[in-house]
């Protein structure tokens, strides 16, 4: 396929979290939030005069400062991050608002906070708890950790409108890249797509490290751009749905891809299924509420033990799969990730075992760029889903 | 050798390098023969619990059984080197929990359909979590509360180094990363063997010490056969924001307890409950001001098996607890009076911080016995001492939520920089301190995530820090003698100092229970 005009655009400011968008941002004398989880709403953190910025950690090579303050135990990522944070990768952010939602991710945010590693006297972090749960108690508890950790914070020390209106203005410019995205998204659809995997995965990661504002021109000409776009004559080995933990970074995705498995479906963390559709809000209940509940009712993370929310979560990845037409499913976790860790292990039988799906479970380096190591699990495990199909086809009668 | 305090060698005497012990330790006539019949005495209820069909059978159905033929053994390591009051009190409060382990199994054997089968008694058991506190039971009197998971896995370890190292195994194989905490895996992986009994009208599962244990118990619902309920106890537990929550929540558990037993929930009950419950608090408190003076009564695995066993099984439910904590108050006060010893020389007072090695409990008393060091205060015992309303229903289900976030070990791994790392060092101050036992549970990414903010603020302190590493229940991925040459390291090459009892720095009990 052609290059997507834009591709190398979204790449370069990938390689960057302080990138050319957020400097004009801050520049127009907006505030940058950082935030390091989807348990944060994002709509709370693109208030008028604010953007949000998730936390990455692109291009990174030693955390030895990383690994000496969390040991070398830890989730890589984190490790990752708090090495960009001593090294002052992080100064532009204006405040980071964190949910307590792993220790691991907690412990990094703590101790950016502790190490002093931002020197803006105004820095602040702020915390919160939110529910492991999506019941309604669960609801009125998020609801107001949002309020008091979040919004009330915002408004407090860096006068953020946290009006209903402004609320429902970000909202609004969060559903015009959600639009755009699966828009863009839902041509993974299609028989032979016009869009790759690595393709969507830069796009979606720019969603949310950049002023979404700033995006969306550009959103517009590639969703243009895809409508006439020639796919690939060659289709390609087998199609997938990569779940999982953080992949903040699209090389992983283009390793899959370079190996012959095309991610038609992104349900992980920095992915876009979910979070990338529509919040709808009603006027009846007040906004705040609402966009909670879309929240809740989004989150797939494996923290939400409740039994309902466990079954919901691998019923959804059936959904995706019966939805894009994969044939498997790649279960991946950065190394050290107890949820994923327990959650990737039980799909592996439970995805295979009753659901059908041949299952790849991978746990992985923050950073995969050259690794090996994963090359060949993945190209095996592309391999083996295609002798699948083969006999599939053999056993109908298709081939002799 | 004899009724003096680090008489003996113990070292030599004890370890032999195999699995038996060589001989009894002499601690003069009075002490060995109150030892003596104490370890009889345990041998004598173990006897009288096999005795029965259920227990019996129970033995053999469930592989963890045969780690509690380790029991007497189990007693011994607890109470080596120790003469007069400490060994009274390590008998008093240790053998309390033995007994009353024995009780809980009893019942356990009886309701399990493939061996007492009564199912009557079955439904009225309620399971919790390992690692969750039962006082919320404390207002339904006709129910009981039981948590196969404790017998199973966590003592089982306690009393066998190997002990749970299959169960870990077969999680391991099913897929689960090997990197996680060895508690929850193992509890997976007696799921996966079939290895706890099928009992119980409902189960309460709870977020307890670390995402690892919830992941474990969310994904064990399935095998349990029975209705769960996730009490999702907040996270954040200092914030004054979640206090609500957390009441909620609890008043959510309750409700769905008595939706699944038919029971109603008796708050006049739970009020006497937790009278009881607060006395007991006050008598732990009373221990604690002992412990700050210059003559600690109450050390160790003494206080840690002791107050896990009161605050999170008992919950105030038993008269025998409280009455067990008066007498050992009544020992600790006399023998502080007296200036009794712990072991022969106090060279330091430590704070044990993080995770014990559950494989190694008996490393406080090494501590003592080898080094002067006295483990003063235990992170796990460091606990909530609020007091509980006994006269309003909203305040005491909101102290019950406090009680819930603050469960041991989940107190400290949860709840942010406050509580893991700025109370270890308000601790070190209150209890005098010069040194802190930093346990290194491997699998633990909770007190890991805080390593180098641990080593600055005991630098700025001038307090000696020495990690211990383990895995918790893996023995081979740190060992108990790994875990000790990290101390001995420590005493020789910074702190230049001879060993107390030089035959306890070197020695092999890899083969010991």
């Amino acid at each position: 396929m052609k290059d997507l005009k834009h591709l190398y655009y979204f790449e370069k400011l990938l390689d960057d979290t302080y990138n050319d968008l957020a400097r004009a941002a801050k520049e127009e004398g907006r505030y940058a939030i950082g935030h390091v989880c989807f348990q944060i709403p994002e709509p709370l953190l693109n208030l008028p005069g604010c953007f949000s910025v998730r936390l990455r950690a692109p291009r990174t090579g030693s955390i030895e400062m990383g690994t000496y303050y969390m040991s070398s135990t830890l989730c890589e990522a984190c490790r990752a991050y708090l090495e960009r944070a001593i090294e002052g990768g992080f100064n532009f952010l204006d405040c980071i608002i964190a949910p307590d939602a792993c220790a691991q991710m907690n412990r990094c945010v703590e101790n950016i906070e502790r190490l002093d590693t931002n020197p803006n006297k105004d820095f602040f972090v702020t915390y919160s708890d939110v529910p492991m749960k999506s019941d309604e108690t669960a609801l009125k508890h998020y609801v107001k950790q949002m309020r008091v950790h979040v919004l009330e914070p915002l408004h407090e020390k860096l006068g953020v409108d946290i009006s209903d209106e402004a609320m429902r203005a970000a909202v609004e410019q969060q559903n015009e890249v959600s639009r755009l995205l699966t828009a863009i998204g839902d041509y993974r659809k299609c028989d032979n797509p016009p869009i790759t995997g690595y393709e969507f995965a830069v796009l979606c990661l720019a969603s949310y490290c950049c002023p979404k504002d700033m995006i969306i021109d550009k959103l517009q000409d590639t969703l243009e751009e895809i409508k006439h776009r020639e796919p690939n004559e060659k289709k390609a080995r087998i199609r997938v749905v990569m779940v999982g933990s953080e992949i903040d970074d699209p090389e992983f995705i283009g390793l899959a891809e370079e190996c012959g498995a095309l991610v038609v479906a992104d349900r992980y963390c920095f992915g876009s299924l979910p979070g990338r559709q529509v919040i709808e809000l009603n006027d009846e209940e007040d906004v705040l509420t609402q966009i909670c509940r879309t929240y809740l009712e989004w989150g797939k993370c494996p923290r939400f033990f409740n039994q309902d929310k466990i079954m919901e979560r691998r019923e959804y990845v059936d959904k995706l799969a019966k939805e894009y037409k994969a044939d498997g499913l790649i279960y991946e976790q950065i190394k050290f990730c107890d949820y994923w860790g327990y959650e990737r292990a039980s799909a592996f039988h439970v995805m295979a075992e009753e659901y059908g799906y041949p299952v790849l479970s991978v746990d992985r380096p923050y950073a995969v760029r050259s690794s090996g190591q994963l090359r060949t699990r993945i190209q095996a495990f592309v391999e083996r889903v295609e002798m699948k199909k083969i006999s599939a086809k053999k056993q109908e009668g298709r081939i002799s | 050798m004899g009724k003096a305090l680090g008489s003996e060698p113990l070292g030599k005497v004890i370890y032999s390098g195999k699995r038996p012990r060589r001989r009894r330790e002499w601690r003069g006539f009075r002490d060995t023969w109150y030892d003596y019949t104490r370890w009889l005495y345990y041998l004598f209820t173990l006897g009288k619990f096999m005795m029965k069909p259920n227990n019996f059978k129970g033995f053999f159905r469930y592989r963890w059984m045969s780690n509690y033929l380790a029991v007497p053994d189990f007693m011994d390591r607890h109470t080596e080197g120790l003469r007069g009051t400490q060994l009274r009190l390590a008998h008093e409060a240790i053998g309390l929990i033995i007994i009353d382990m024995t009780i809980s199994l009893t019942d356990m054997f009886r309701a399990d359909p493939e061996i007492g089968n009564d199912v009557e008694l079955s439904k009225k058991m309620v399971v919790f979590d390992e690692n969750m506190m039962s006082t919320l039971m404390g207002g339904f009197p006709n129910l009981k509360w039981v948590s196969y998971e404790v017998p199973a896995i966590y003592t089982s370890s306690f009393m066998c180094q190997n002990g749970v190292m299959h169960y870990v195994d077969k999680t391991h194989e099913y897929g689960v990363p090997t990197d996680v905490c060895p508690m929850p895996a193992a509890e997976f992986g007696a799921a996966l063997e079939d290895d706890f009994p099928l009992i119980g009208a409902c189960a309460i599962q709870c977020n307890t010490t670390c995402d690892g244990s919830l992941m474990g118990g969310g994904l064990m619902a399935r095998s349990m056969g029975i209705p769960t309920f996730q009490l999702a106890s907040p996270i954040r537990h200092r914030q004054e924001s979640v206090q609500e929550y957390a009441g909620e929540e609890v008043l959510n558990a309750i409700k769905f307890i008595e939706d699944h037993t038919g029971e109603k929930y008796d708050w006049d009950y739970l009020f006497s409950n937790m009278a009881r419950f607060n006395e007991e608090t006050k008598e732990f408190l009373e221990w604690l001001e002992i412990n700050k003076s210059p003559y600690p009564q109450l050390l160790g695995a003494t206080l840690g098996f002791y107050r896990y066993g009161v605050y999170m099984a008992a919950g105030g439910r038993s008269q025998i607890f409280l009455d067990t904590d008066k007498k050992i108050t009544a020992l600790a006060t006399k023998a502080y009076q007296n200036k009794e010893m712990a072991c022969k020389e106090y060279r330091h007072r430590a704070i044990l911080w993080g995770v014990q090695a559950a494989y190694y409990t008996a490393f406080p008393n090494w501590l003592m016995n080898c080094w002067g060091i006295l483990p003063i205060n235990d992170m796990l015992c460091c606990v909530s001492t609020e007091m509980v309303s006994t006269t309003d229903k909203h305040q005491a289900l909101l102290d019950l939520g406090h009680l819930y976030e603050n469960m041991i070990m989940r107190n400290r791994s949860n709840g942010g920089y406050e509580t893991g790392v700025e109370d270890l060092f308000r601790i070190c101050e209150q209890m005098n301190v010069d040194m802190v036992i930093m346990y290194v549970h491997i699998g633990c990414k909770a007190m890991s995530g805080y390593h180098g903010l641990f080593e600055e603020e005991a630098r700025k302190r001038g307090i000696h820090w020495i990690w211990v590493n383990h895995n918790l229940m893996v023995p081979l991925d740190g060992t108990r003698r790994d875990m000790r040459t990290e101390v001995n390291r420590y005493m020789r090459t910074i702190l230049k100092e001879e060993p107390v009892d030089a035959s306890l720095e070197e020695f092999d009990d890899s083969l010991c229970w």
